[in-house]
């Protein structure tokens, strides 16, 4: 069980309170009983002394003294009642003693009086038996002067073995309730918490591509209803922004492209007319040549903005990416060779990866394609494939003029340029490694440069760790 | 030939009007969608290009509402957007070719061309240009009956660009035909491989038959340089 869930620590929380209650509510209680018992057993002993006192001992001369005995065996017979009673003179004579004859012991358990108290009073003695006997006294002054003290005791034994069932009652009950409550709770709190987990695994299956979609409500008026409704309009706010992200680039794309369609048709319409003189024709070409890198620049800043929005993440696919470097740097093979730039590549063995295959595409494109222009004539680039601890890697190195270290950490920037004038005359639009990071990134890859100026680059990008499992073994080469 | 453009950029529908009044076409111009629909409602077009972003009732909605109503209308799609899901998602709607902006005229010209023919092209196996042959089955190329060695890439290039004579193709068409959009719009590819088509075909001949226009492209064909 999971010691950190909501549902365990709230049936914990709830059993520990219930424990402290029921302790508390089960001392309570059985202090007040055993105080009443005790309260009652006492009033009844001294009740009966007085009502001795009252019936016998009043008027009472010498010459009675000696019938008293009986009249008390008559009227409360002790030894029947299993009680304790004693009628002793104010000069320490003992008038009657129950359980003398019977049980000496009790009696002698008790010390006789050696001077009568001015008060009634409530006394406990033990008893060797076991348990103890509670004994109330009280005093009766007789008209002729003489004071007489009327002890009348019982044993405390019912009274304990009541308490002590109370106590057994409450010692099995009160887990017992515990328990029921801790198992009711938690089914509770599991219920309760159901629809949370429902809630959770719904919004797991929320991504950027579904976000149209929204939990289910329920209409139940309870937190979770709130909880899920918060939810819902955190989503809505995500999607918001993320087509207002959309729109953008649609909006964007369109605004920007038109024109240029435009100025393309314009263009090649001019070009087309035979009238056309042969200067106008080269000015011609120049705009021709222009628009066209706009127009590559436009697809760049397009390509990066779908990227940052996720788009990316379409067309998902497991495949060989050793494969792919081979078939395009095949395909690149004669851009290479026509600046006698040699192409190794070490691809040995399959290497797994995650993603989107066109976009990957363009990586090694792009990266190839800045390590043919870069390098001089003569010169080598290698492209390497390899799974380090099962983490692919792509390495693209060359030998070509390397990069300054302090352009080093800018190059992935959108339009950076080494020197201004040299890739411009390469015809690049500066965006070439912005897309390479960004689709990086869209696939949880790092990509990283070491360059060493005049002696060479090396762009090295790692990947998550992917499945070892290969499913697509035997592409055939070439096929893209 | 009745063709219906329907783009609310003024400056361009004209001119695409203007491209293919120049190729004998009858041609209607609507700048927004619901002059669109009441046209496509009202007369028989052969064929419809079809701008997406449209005032009025968008081009995805006439494109629905078209197909609904007429199975076999020919509809190029013009989009600015140029995302994979979402070309697939109007060739799913119904779409028969789609075209992104900034595109070459040439290229609008080509694909009106091949959906006016409607159903599969009837191409020769062999094509000629001037001294040049290129057998389509056998993939071979002869130039005055001397047979001439091609890479798969060279080959593919010489037989795309033998698909027209005579009309320009650019850059950005050939890289989408020989290679894949992975290589658009950054490397001098097309040029590399043209000119070692050159050294092949060309070079050993007095006639050059593959021809450069500046800013615009190549093509085959005899004839002055543009």
């Amino acid at each position: 069980m999971n010691t950190r869930s909501l549902s365990f620590r709230l049936v914990a929380w709830y059993a520990g309170l219930l424990v402290l209650v029921f302790l508390l509510l089960g001392a309570v209680m059985f202090a007040v009983v055993a105080s009443d018992l005790q309260a009652s057993m006492r009033n009844d002993q001294m009740r009966r002394a007085q009502q001795i006192a009252d019936t016998l001992l009043k008027g009472i001369s010498h010459s009675d003294e000696s019938t008293l005995a009986t009249s008390v065996e008559d009227l409360y017979a002790p030894e029947t009642n299993d009680r304790f009673i004693r009628i002793t003179r104010g000069d320490g004579t003992v008038l009657f003693e129950s359980h003398a004859s019977r049980n000496p012991r009790i009696a002698s358990e008790v010390p006789p009086l050696r001077q009568l108290p001015a008060s009634p009073f409530w006394r406990e003695v033990r008893l060797p038996e076991g348990g103890s006997l509670g004994i109330g006294t009280v005093i009766h002054q007789s008209s002729n002067g003489t004071r007489y003290a009327v002890e009348v005791g019982a044993r405390t034994a019912p009274i304990d073995a009541a308490l002590g069932r109370l106590l057994a009652a409450l010692a099995t009950g009160l887990p017992l309730a515990v328990a029921i409550a801790v198992i009711g709770g938690f089914l509770l709190v599991r219920r309760s918490l159901v629809p949370m987990e429902r809630i959770a695994r719904k919004a797991e299956d929320i991504t950027q591509h579904n976000l149209s979609e929204r939990l289910p409500v329920e209409r139940t008026g309870d937190e979770l209803e709130r909880l899920t409704l918060s939810l819902n309009r955190m989503i809505s706010r995500l999607e918001e922004a993320v087509q207002g992200s959309k729109r953008l680039v649609a909006d964007a794309s369109h605004e920007l492209r038109t024109p240029l369609t435009v100025m393309r048709g314009e263009l090649e319409s001019m070009a087309a007319d035979p009238q056309t003189s042969r200067r106008t024709r080269e000015m011609l070409a120049s705009l021709m040549e222009e628009v066209e890198r706009l127009a590559a620049v436009v697809d760049g800043l397009l390509a990066l903005s779908r990227l940052d929005t996720g788009e990316a993440s379409a067309a998902w696919v497991k495949f060989d990416l050793a494969e792919l470097v081979a078939t395009t740097a095949d395909q690149m093979s004669l851009l290479a060779e026509d600046r006698s730039i040699s192409v190794a590549c070490d691809a040995p063995q399959h290497v797994i990866v995650e993603g989107n295959r066109a976009r990957l595409k363009q990586v090694i494109v792009n990266l190839l394609d800045n390590a043919i222009k870069y390098t001089q004539k003569g010169g080598t680039v290698r492209l390497k494939v390899a799974s380090q601890n099962g983490q692919p890697t792509l390495e693209v190195s060359d030998t070509g003029i390397g990069i300054p270290p302090e352009a080093v950490p800018h190059v992935f920037e959108r339009f950076y340029r080494v020197e201004r004038s040299r890739s411009r005359e390469q015809g690049g639009a500066g965006l070439g490694l912005s897309i390479v990071k960004s689709i990086c990134a869209a696939h949880g890859a790092a990509v990283e440069v070491e360059s060493t100026p005049d002696q060479g680059s090396r762009f090295r990008i790692r990947f998550p760790l992917s499945a070892p499992e290969i499913e697509q073994p035997n592409l055939p080469r070439g096929a893209a | 030939m009745r063709i219906l453009v329907i783009e609310d950029e003024k400056k361009l529908s004209d001119l695409i009007a203007r491209a293919l009044r120049a190729e004998r076409y009858a041609v209607d111009v609507a700048y927004d969608g619901h002059a669109a629909w009441q046209m496509i409602e009202t007369y028989e077009y052969d064929l419809v290009i079809l701008d997406l972003m449209l005032p009025g009732l968008d081009g995805a909605e006439i494109l629905r509402r078209t197909r609904r109503r007429n199975h076999h209308l020919p509809i190029l799609i013009l989009t600015a957007l140029d995302a994979t899901d979402e070309k697939v998602r109007h060739f799913d709607a119904g779409a028969d070719d789609y075209l992104t902006k900034p595109f070459a005229f040439a290229e609008l010209l080509v694909r009106v061309k091949a959906l006016m023919r409607r159903g599969p092209v009837s191409r020769a196996s062999v094509v000629r240009v001037a001294d040049l042959e290129i057998d389509r089955l056998s993939q071979q190329v002869r130039r005055a009956g001397r047979k001439i060695e091609l890479t798969a890439k060279e080959y593919a290039l010489l037989e795309y660009l033998a698909t027209n004579p005579g009309r320009v193709f650019s850059r950005t068409m050939i890289i989408e035909h020989v290679w894949d959009q992975s290589f658009e719009g950054l490397t001098n590819i097309v040029d590399v491989y043209v000119r070692h088509l050159r050294t092949k075909v060309d070079d050993p001949f007095a006639t050059k038959l593959i021809r450069t226009v500046r800013g615009a492209g190549y093509y085959l064909g005899e004839g002055a340089e543009q």
